[in-house]
């Protein structure tokens, strides 16, 4: 009866609309009653406290975090606007490239004089660097540029000095740098050299008469490249260069230079140029640097590996080149823990945007004159987002962990330190890209939008897989580390003890040929399938290599050869890496609400790397197997979808840092708000 | 039925309210008790308009428990009929509100909390309605007032407005869901409003946005007759009805609010010890006095309560109004348990009860307190009968937009 009554109105309206007779005599059409945005808040309930699980996932500093929010959130610098009577914080994009930096210059003063940098190089204490990473999370959820911008300044350059640098050079340096008197940058990679920086060919020799070392960039090739900071702001840089003291070259060496003067005059013997217009971080002024015999005292070789002495002979504790060449990379790792956690902050801020949206957003009706379904109600969007959910989660504790074993770092724990910040900086960073893919294309159109954030973040966020470390090329270290490891358990016949393979000395696991879902379920079950992957990569990747080996090929070409397995045993490490972390975050908790529901996500980030290609490949789950690990995938979806608001705003991220869309996207584009 | 009200203004209290008086007065009160709430907050209906008008002028309106359930009860109504379309809330005499009522709240813990139980629930009603408020703040606004008031879509201030949130001087913090509107304001001048208690007059009110509107108190009676009128719910319209009245005050030369610079560099800093610090450092650098007052201020208000407020202040500033009235009344409900701090008692004692003006804060000083001790005042009571605030169901609504953004 209805749906007549409709199909008459319908014929009415075509009708009226269709009649040649005078406007003034058509009856005015009734307007259709607007969509009604409701706010997720009103009809979904929070079943576990949601401050509580924030303050597990951050890990620390939530105060802090929250002052820095609100400092953001209080300035004009940082660019509010109004939207659906909210106001968001998020750079103008639409800025040219110059202005664009122009203000990250600017917001950085503001911090600046507002105290958030204090301490962050004169003070040194495992406090103050859980502080300074806290702070880089809700600056990279802002905005990107910003946080390279003082990433450069303050890991890399500032690292730098700390690490190759003698007191003399902390002394000199570090407290200038804090309080922005220089403005740092970090030379290492070439046009011809990237991650290959042991070949780099920028060259310094030493002239004893003056004292001085002269830098030299001998051929096109040699630029300095994709330096951050250089092309604008940047007085003074750490250059990487060959060190030839006569004739001999001593390998990579660190120097200060300095570029620009006080007022920003390019320095004589200085050539620098602009890299262009990017693909996102436009807010970092990147430039190219040439060095054209440029002299600097001796004293601006950072020397607490190897020095020069005033007549010019070459000094080293160190004397493997190997290591020496190694102890160069070490500032590397603190940005590379940087990036790692920072990533994981773009994928909640995905995440929180694309399921509050699913969570107001309708589309199609089950019936007709029912209402529109709520997209987060088809399983088929859950299972789009949910599992994002899962796996962030897992990256969170993840990143809690790599923070903590950095900043309790030893000499004993560095290769642990190397081989996990390698293997999470790569596994977070492509999560994040396919996160914010998928959440990109979860909010339709809207998510096309820049002021909605999730597309924009795709493209300044991307540059993560390539900088301090290719992806490729640091998962490539990751097989490598755990192939030596091998090796030498195997020689010194020894039980494996380190990098998480100590289950490599307990008898194989064993997977139930028929699979319930209590099992499927269990963290011990999950442990073991995700150990017995690992486990049984690494035995074909070492037989793999060994075969070609056993052919007469070299160690390194063997090594080439078996990238296939190198690969899938990668990610199989991080895999169970991540997983470990989210069980020991569990077991932390007494029994409840919160528990039950980190359970829930727990099993379902296992159970998607169960869906891994791998697992079947390698025959570690049989086809039936894979099949209910892929329902149970499903049961857990639904299960967790009436936490989906909870699980997102424990994220901590206030309101004005996410976009339009996550709100009352209605009246966000009413013909009203287009007006202002 | 009580001679205590958070307000920081002196004033005569009527000789039959003196406590000792007040048995003799009892039994008479109670024939008439019905009777006399109902005169506490006059109702008139004008058209589609209802004007609520708080009616205890001698204790400067301030807000008693039966008033609170009498707002609720007719904010309920006038949701659900269709013949309310606009509300104007005002107070009677030289205040509009000078704060809540704290006698009831001194001597009995349970029924304390059931009043700001009930209080926050009217201003998280107030700040979610559906139907517009216009409240003329002629006059004193202060602690609890100015939650009955700047909730609500419309604030009108006029020469006479004297807004304040005086709480830390009394050993309490910014309630009534102010850590929702002082976050709100511009830089950090919530903080600064917040921590010190400082004064602001109408044109200072609608330059930082707390009022919506200044009218000029001579045309407030045609201002009221023209919204009588109105018959609409319409913003728009009432808007520019309230325009057509509306003069652009001028700050006076030494209004505070030509001092944003000074106080977003000192206010913005994370711990009131550095507050204080920069403050101090601003004073060597510039002789003021208004910042050497400002510091005497800071210094003679509760410790406990100048960190509890700029933590709830800053929480504030990054949730909606309901988590903020849900935080406020867990730190409350710990203010009057008084078992990490009883500063609130003795800021009654010393400025309502005694008047010495010479509170002993316990602890003394601000490095006395832990940062533990300040978190718990933000966690949830865990006995059984103190439970969280539950907020009034909005979802049946169609909530208007500027009520959605608020959430």
């Amino acid at each position: 009866m209805d749906r007549a009554f409709q199909r008459a109105k319908i014929l009415t309206n075509h009708l009226l609309q269709s009649s040649p007779s005078s406007p003034a005599q058509t009856p005015a059409l009734s307007s259709n009653a607007c969509l009604n945005y409701s706010p997720p808040e009103l009809s979904e309930n929070y079943a576990f406290d949601i401050n509580e699980m924030r303050k597990l996932i951050d890990g620390h500093h939530v105060e802090e975090r929250d002052w820095l929010f609100g400092l953001i959130r209080q300035s004009k610098v940082f660019n509010p606007r109004v939207s659906g009577g909210r106001v968001f914080m998020s750079p103008n994009y639409n800025q040219s490239m110059e202005q664009q930096r122009e203000m990250t210059w600017k917001r950085i003063v503001y911090l600046q004089e507002r105290g958030v940098f204090k301490g962050w190089l004169t003070e040194k204490e495992e406090e103050v660097e859980m502080r300074k990473f806290a702070c880089f999370e809700v600056l990279g959820i802002f905005d990107h540029s910003i946080s390279i911008k003082l990433g450069v300044h303050f890991f890399l350059w500032s690292g730098a000095i700390q690490f190759f640098g003698t007191k003399h050079h902390h002394d000199k340096w570090l407290r200038d740098t804090e309080n922005f008197l220089i403005k740092g940058c970090f030379a290492m990679t070439e046009l011809g050299h990237g991650s290959n920086v042991r070949s780099i060919e920028t060259v310094t020799t030493y002239d004893s008469n003056t004292g001085e070392f002269v830098i030299n960039t001998p051929s096109e090739s040699a630029q300095k490249y994709w330096i951050g900071g250089a092309a604008k702001h940047a007085t003074h840089t750490i250059v990487f260069s060959q060190l030839n003291i006569n004739g001999t070259n001593q390998g990579v060496h660190a120097f200060i230079a300095q570029i620009r003067d006080a007022d920003g005059n390019i320095c004589p013997n200085i050539r620098i140029a602009d890299c262009g217009h990017k693909i996102g971080l436009n807010g970092v002024d990147n430039g190219r640097i040439w060095f054209d015999n440029v002299r600097v005292p001796r004293e601006n070789l950072l020397n607490s590996v190897a020095d020069v002495s005033p007549d010019g002979k070459y000094l080293s504790s160190i004397k493997d080149p190997d290591q020496r060449f190694a102890a160069f990379l070490a500032p590397l790792t603190a940005g590379r823990v940087n990036i790692a956690v920072t990533a994981v902050y773009q994928s909640k801020v995905g995440l929180a945007i694309a399921i509050r949206y699913a969570l107001t957003r309708r589309a199609f009706s089950l019936k007709p004159n029912e209402p529109e379904v709520l997209l987060l109600d088809y399983p088929s969007h859950q299972r789009r987002l949910l599992p994002l959910l899962a796996k962030t989660y897992a990256m969170s504790f993840a990143a809690n962990y790599l923070k903590m074993l950095y900043v309790k770092r030893t000499p004993q724990s560095s290769k642990t330190i190397h081989v996990v910040s390698s293997s999470f900086k790569a596994t977070f960073t492509w999560n994040n890209m396919q996160i914010l893919q998928e959440c990109r294309e979860a909010c339709g159109g809207q998510g096309l939008k820049t002021e909605n954030r999730i597309g924009q973040l795709k493209g300044e966020y991307d540059v993560q897989s390539t900088f301090e470390g290719d992806n490729n090329i640091l998962m490539q270290q990751v097989s490598k580390a755990l192939l030596a490891e091998y090796v030498a358990a195997q020689k010194r016949n020894k039980a494996f003890q380190s990098l998480g393979l100590e289950h490599m000395n307990k008898p194989y696991p064993v997977i139930p040929s028929q699979l319930a879902s209590t099992t499927l379920r269990c963290s011990q079950f999950q442990m073991d399938a995700l150990c017995l992957r690992e486990r049984d990569l690494l035995n074909r990747f070492v037989a793999d290599v060994s075969q070609y080996q056993a052919k007469g090929e070299s160690k390194a070409h063997a090594f080439i050869m078996s990238y296939q397995l190198a690969e899938d045993l990668g990610r199989a490490f991080s895999d169970r890496a991540i997983f470990q972390t989210f069980v020991e975050a569990e077991a932390t908790l007494a029994s409840g609400s919160l528990k039950d529901v980190l359970g829930k996500l727990r099993s379902l980030y296992a159970l998607i790397c169960l869906e891994d290609v791998a697992f079947l490949r390698y025959g570690c789950l049989s086809v039936d197997n894979a099949a209910t690990v892929r329902r149970e995938i499903t049961k857990i979806c639904s299960e967790l979808r009436p936490h989906a608001l909870a699980l997102v705003s424990s994220f901590g991220i206030p309101d004005a840092f996410l976009s339009p869309i996550a709100f009352n996207w209605i009246d966000a584009n009413s013909w009203s708000s287009a007006q202002h | 039925m009580t001679n205590m009200s958070i307000c920081l203004v002196d004033y005569e209290f009527p000789a039959f309210l003196l406590a000792s008086q007040l048995n003799q007065v009892w039994h008479i009160w109670e024939d008439h008790l019905c009777f006399f709430i109902s005169l506490q907050v006059l109702v008139e209906a004008h058209s589609s308009a209802r004007i609520l008008t708080l009616n205890r002028p001698k204790q400067l309106n301030a807000l008693s428990f039966q008033m609170i359930s009498r707002l609720l009860e007719l904010f309920f109504a006038y949701e659900e009929d269709p013949n309310v379309k606009l509300v104007i809330l005002k107070g009677k005499g030289r205040a509009f509100c000078a704060g809540g009522d704290v006698a009831a709240v001194v001597r009995d813990t349970r029924a304390g909390a059931n009043f700001f139980l009930k209080e926050y629930t009217l201003n998280y009603l107030m700040a979610t309605y559906i139907k517009p408020q216009v409240s003329i703040l002629n006059g004193i606004v202060m602690g609890g007032g100015a939650g009955a008031s700047l909730h609500g879509r419309f604030r009108v201030a006029t020469e006479n407005s004297v807004f304040a949130m005086p709480e830390t001087a009394l050993g309490l913090f910014p309630d009534v869901g102010a850590s929702y509107f002082l976050s709100r304001l511009p830089g950090f001048f919530g903080e600064y409003v917040g921590l010190t208690g400082s004064r602001l007059d109408g044109a200072e009110m609608l330059a930082c946005g707390l009022a919506t509107h200044f009218v000029p108190s001579a045309k407030l009676p045609m201002l009221e007759a023209a919204l009588y009128e109105v018959d609409s719910s319409d913003l728009v319209i009432i808007s520019s009805i309230i325009d057509q009245y509306c003069e652009q005050p001028s700050l006076k030369e030494q209004s505070v609010y030509n001092r944003l610079d000074v106080i977003d560099r000192c206010f913005s800093q994370k711990t009131v010890e550095e507050i204080l610090s920069t403050l101090e450092r601003e004073v060597v650098h510039q002789m003021d006095g208004w910042i050497s007052a400002t510091i005497q201020t800071l210094k003679k208000a509760s410790p406990t309560s100048l960190k509890i407020s700029l933590r709830s202040i800053r929480e504030g500033r990054l949730q909606g109004v309901g988590p903020c009235l849900v935080r406020e009344y867990r730190i409350v409900c710990h203010v009057m348990r008084g078992e990490l701090s009883k500063d609130f008692f003795e800021g009654c004692r010393a400025i309502l009860l005694d008047k010495d003006r010479n509170p002993k804060w316990e602890p003394s000083k601000l490095e006395l307190i832990a940062d533990s001790t300040v978190d718990c005042y933000f966690s949830k009571v865990n006995i059984e009968e103190w439970e969280d605030l539950k907020l009034p169901t909005r979802s049946k609504f169609n909530l208007p937009p500027y009520v959605i953004a608020k959430l």
